[in-house]
């Protein structure tokens, strides 16, 4: 059973008040995510990730198309029991403190006063909250809002966990913090499904991605299938490389980068083979020869760009 | 060599601030004195009909009444106290219209209300009709409340010294449940004409004895007295007669009567409140002084 | 269920620790205790007017709450987003209302207690400071319970004012859900007027569709009893309950509205 799989997910919204024209969130998205894995939903913003997630939540309702978490349609409540949810800048109730926020969630999942009082303990300490959990949550900066939207989502020790942009809000100490503790749930056994458009989370977490962009699929599968597309080139490191024959080889390389002690990097562009420029060094040495792999920035932007500009744009529906 | 610590205001703010609060209070001061007084009118900014007034105010009918009932008693008493030479209270009416429409079961006002309306003039309007229209739409709400009937009859009797009318009105309050077993006597008393002095005094008499509210019961004393001094003027004129049957002119004052040789009278004659009564030379007819708490005596019903 | 007691204790602690909620109840019994000064205009009608502005504040007060704590309600909640986290856990949109509105209904129940409290405290007073002489000139009691008949009728009517501000607010702004709000108040207190239109104005299809506005509308002035107790005159049981009821029939309606309207919506 896959913890997550949609058909045909489509999400219209009609804009304008006097002739209303549809405008498309989200456009025929099929997607499956299976049990254990961590995936990431990635597009630039705006793309529809939101949105998704938004549907799968059933905060709205689809246009058309199908939705399912953990085998059983969205919305169905004895589901809601098993995962976690951390919303887009999330925002809870001002007057309540930390403490009693998540206190206040536990209780609907039936735990008991004390149960509840446990968990928040633990998840508090856990998300790196320490003292203020007595304030109220209005004198909270954005990062420790983050902080406890994470601990909230994770309040009833659920089997999945959709994260809407986890990272936002967080300082560099914060963002590994939350990095280590999305592999800490992987390692639980717990099915993480984040947005995101930092691609670098993304890299270091996901074992596969999909990419959106303009409310359609672009990309998705693992991250080895999505970069192994086309090889990008070399990178030639050398010594003790003259200006002159630099001059030279310059028009065939894509980038030269000093490295200091007369070291070079030189980028060789895919079209160029590295061993013929190997020969035309004329005295220099080779330090090291590495093919370069696309990053998922090169994925991520190529696909992108392939479904039109990054920007949302009004567009109308094809019949 | 030390840094000064950074003060937020200079001090001599405060001292503008309190010169400043001073001289305004100066200025309110001496502003009330010059600027007049305005006449003690309720304005023309309060609503006049009392079916608006009662869509306004949905749900809070009642607290309205209140302040229309306090507003019309100030209206009442301001008038009374003001100097102006010729009284107005025109205002009088409505206030008390607009009073009785937000609430239809307040009792006082209608009560209280038309003893207010029918008090002669200067101390009052003096108009009985709008008194008896008072208690007419006060029995229209309440009609088995035999005190608005009495009222009216009151007002028949005392005021407009119409006999039949008033026991009319004691008749049909005497019919009303809970209605006290005085009032079909007093109906009787009414129509026996000789009886009209006591029937009046009956009346004020049992007035005091069951009123609800010191100032009805002030009010029947008041009645009581002026009763006495009705008495007592009729007493008297015969003496005046006699003086002027004996020199051919009504006496200049009492001096006159007291003084000389006749000695009609031991004391110059005093009302119940104690002040003197006041003679007219050129017509010879009695009447209780401006200034007494009595004054006016109603029309005299002769005989 | 379970979901409804929680959330419904979450509405009542928020207006627990809400400064302003608690600003009106104490500003409303400040009122009630002034009105010991506005009793000496009265030329004896003393009792009466601390009664009228008793019973007024703690209505007006009340109303107060019920519209605009009511609107808030559910509009707080999807404005701000905190509704996102909320219905991921395991609770229903249709839990979500109920437990809403039972939270402030049962927070203005308390607030109308506390304000009759208070309310017989200043009228304790006055009965403790009045010679028996004056008290005669009294219509009632001034420690009359059957004043506890206009506040429950008051309760009744605020319940049902805020299952209409939940109403309006699931699917208007809050501008407008107020002023609706407020006009749902007032219609429903014009009452008579509207069923005869046509003695007050002269048109043939107007008071055609006043009447029916007066049919399907709450009818309002049948809780108000507030002038009928202070005047010392008989309120039936059998009236009072047959007002309840019919107004929980609108409660009810007007919940079920609510949950509808509310579970089709997009949570933008």
């Amino acid at each position: 059973m896959d913890a997550i799989r949609t058909e045909g997910l489509t999400k219209h919204y009609k804009v304008g008040f006097w002739r209303p024209r549809p405008y498309v969130a989200l456009d025929n998205l099929n997607l499956s995510v299976g049990q254990g894995e961590v995936f990431g939903f990635l597009g630039p913003n705006g793309a529809g990730k939101t949105t998704t997630l938004k549907l799968l939540m059933q905060l709205i309702y689809p246009t058309s198309g199908y939705a399912e978490i953990l085998g059983k349609p969205v919305g169905d409540v004895a589901v809601k029991q098993r995962i976690g949810y951390l919303p887009e800048n999330p925002y809870f109730y001002d007057n309540l403190t930390a403490e009693e926020l998540l206190i206040y969630f536990a209780r609907m999942f039936g735990c008991s006063a004390s149960e509840g009082r446990a968990r928040a303990s633990r998840l508090l300490d856990e998300v790196g909250i320490g003292a203020e959990r007595r304030f109220q949550l209005r004198k909270f900066s954005k990062g420790m809002v983050q902080r406890v939207g994470i601990a909230q989502a994770l309040i009833n020790e659920p089997e999945l966990v959709f994260l809407d942009e986890p990272m936002s809000g967080l300082d560099p100490l914060g963002r590994r913090e939350v990095r280590e503790l999305i592999l800490r749930l992987r390692d639980r056994g717990c099915t993480v499904f984040f947005s995101s458009h930092v691609l670098s989370d993304a890299e270091a977490l996901c074992s596969r991605v999909a990419i959106v962009a303009k409310g359609r699929l672009a990309a998705s599968g693992s991250l080895d299938e999505l970069t192994a597309v086309g090889s990008r080139g070399w990178e030639l490191v050398v010594s003790g490389l003259t200006p002159d024959v630099l001059k030279r080889l310059m028009p065939r390389l894509t980038r030269a980068t000093p490295l200091g002690d007369g070291r070079y990097s030189l980028e060789l562009p895919p079209s160029t083979a590295p061993e013929p420029l190997i020969a035309e060094l004329c005295g220099a040495r080779v330090v090291s020869l590495n093919p370069l792999r696309g990053t998922l920035e090169d994925v991520f932007v190529e696909q992108v760009k392939a479904t039109g500009s990054g920007a949302r744009l009004m567009e109308k529906v094809a019949s | 060599m030390g840094t000064k610590p950074v003060r937020k205001h200079s001090p001599l703010l405060w001292v503008y601030l309190v010169v400043l609060l001073a001289t305004g209070t100066t200025m309110q001061v001496v502003l009330e004195g010059r600027l007049q007084r305005p006449a003690a009118k309720p304005g023309v900014h309060w609503i006049q009909s009392p079916g608006l007034m009662r869509r306004l105010t949905v749900g809070f009918n009642a607290i309205w009444a209140d302040i229309y009932w306090i507003r019309a008693v100030q209206y009442y008493g301001d008038t009374k106290l003001s100097l102006d030479e010729k009284k107005e209270y025109d205002q009088l009416y409505p206030l008390l219209d607009i009073t009785t429409s937000l609430d239809p079961y307040f009792n006082i006002a209608y009560r209280f209300g038309s003893i207010l309306l029918s008090e002669g003039y200067p101390n009052g309007p003096g108009n009985t009709d709008q008194a008896i229209a008072l208690l007419k739409k006060g029995i229209r709400e309440q009609p088995n409340k035999w005190q608005y009937y009495h009222d009216a009859g009151f007002v028949e009797y005392w005021w407009r010294q119409d006999a039949h009318a008033a026991a009319k009105w004691f008749l049909e309050a005497a019919s009303k449940p809970n209605a006290p077993n005085w009032l079909e006597p007093l109906a009787a008393s009414v129509l026996a004409e000789h009886g009209e002095r006591d029937a009046s005094r009956a009346l004020w008499s049992t007035l005091k004895e069951t009123a609800e509210h010191d100032w009805i019961r002030k009010a029947a004393e008041r009645g009581l007295m002026q009763l006495d001094a009705e008495a007592h003027i009729e007493i008297l004129e015969p003496y005046v007669q006699k003086f002027f049957d004996k020199y051919g002119r009504f006496p200049k004052g009492w001096q006159e009567m007291t003084g000389g040789p006749e000695r009609w009278l031991r004391n110059l004659p005093r009302d119940p409140a104690g002040y003197i009564y006041q003679l007219d030379p050129v017509t010879g007819s009695i009447t209780v002084a401006k200034d007494s708490p009595l004054f006016p005596l109603r029309r005299r019903i002769r005989g | 269920m379970r979901a409804i007691a929680i959330i419904a204790g979450g509405v009542f602690r928020d207006s627990i620790r809400d400064r302003i909620g608690y600003g009106l109840v104490f500003f409303s019994i400040m009122l009630m205790a002034s009105s010991f000064l506005l009793a000496q205009l009265t030329a004896g009608q003393d009792v009466k007017i601390i009664k009228d502005l008793g019973l007024a504040a703690a209505s007006a007060i009340g109303l107060f709450i019920a519209i605009f704590f009511g609107i808030g309600l559910v509009t707080k909640e999807v404005e701000r987003r905190s509704i996102y986290s909320l219905l991921s856990k395991p609770v229903t949109r249709t839990q979500f209302v109920l437990g809403k509105y039972l939270g402030l209904v049962m927070t203005l129940l308390i607030n109308l207690s506390v304000m009759a409290a208070a309310f017989y405290g200043v009228l304790l007073y006055l009965d403790f400071t009045t010679l028996d002489g004056a008290k005669v000139a009294w219509e009632a009691p001034a420690l009359d319970p059957r004043m506890l008949k206009a506040f429950a009728l008051i309760g009744v009517e605020l319940m049902l004012i805020t299952a209409t501000a939940i109403f309006f607010s699931t699917f208007s702004s809050p501008f407008l859900s107020v002023a609706m709000t407020f006009a749902v108040y007032i219609i429903g207190h014009f009452g008579e007027d509207l069923k005869n239109l046509n003695a007050i104005v002269k048109s043939v299809v107007l008071p055609y569709i006043t009447k029916g506005v007066y049919y399907v509308m709450p009818n309002l002035t049948a809780l108000d009893v507030k002038s009928a107790v202070v005047h010392g005159l008989p309120v039936s049981g059998s009236s009072m309950l047959l007002a309840t009821a019919s107004c929980l029939v609108y409660i009810t309606t007007l919940l079920v509205g609510s949950i509808l309207i509310f579970s089709r919506r997009d949570l933008k």
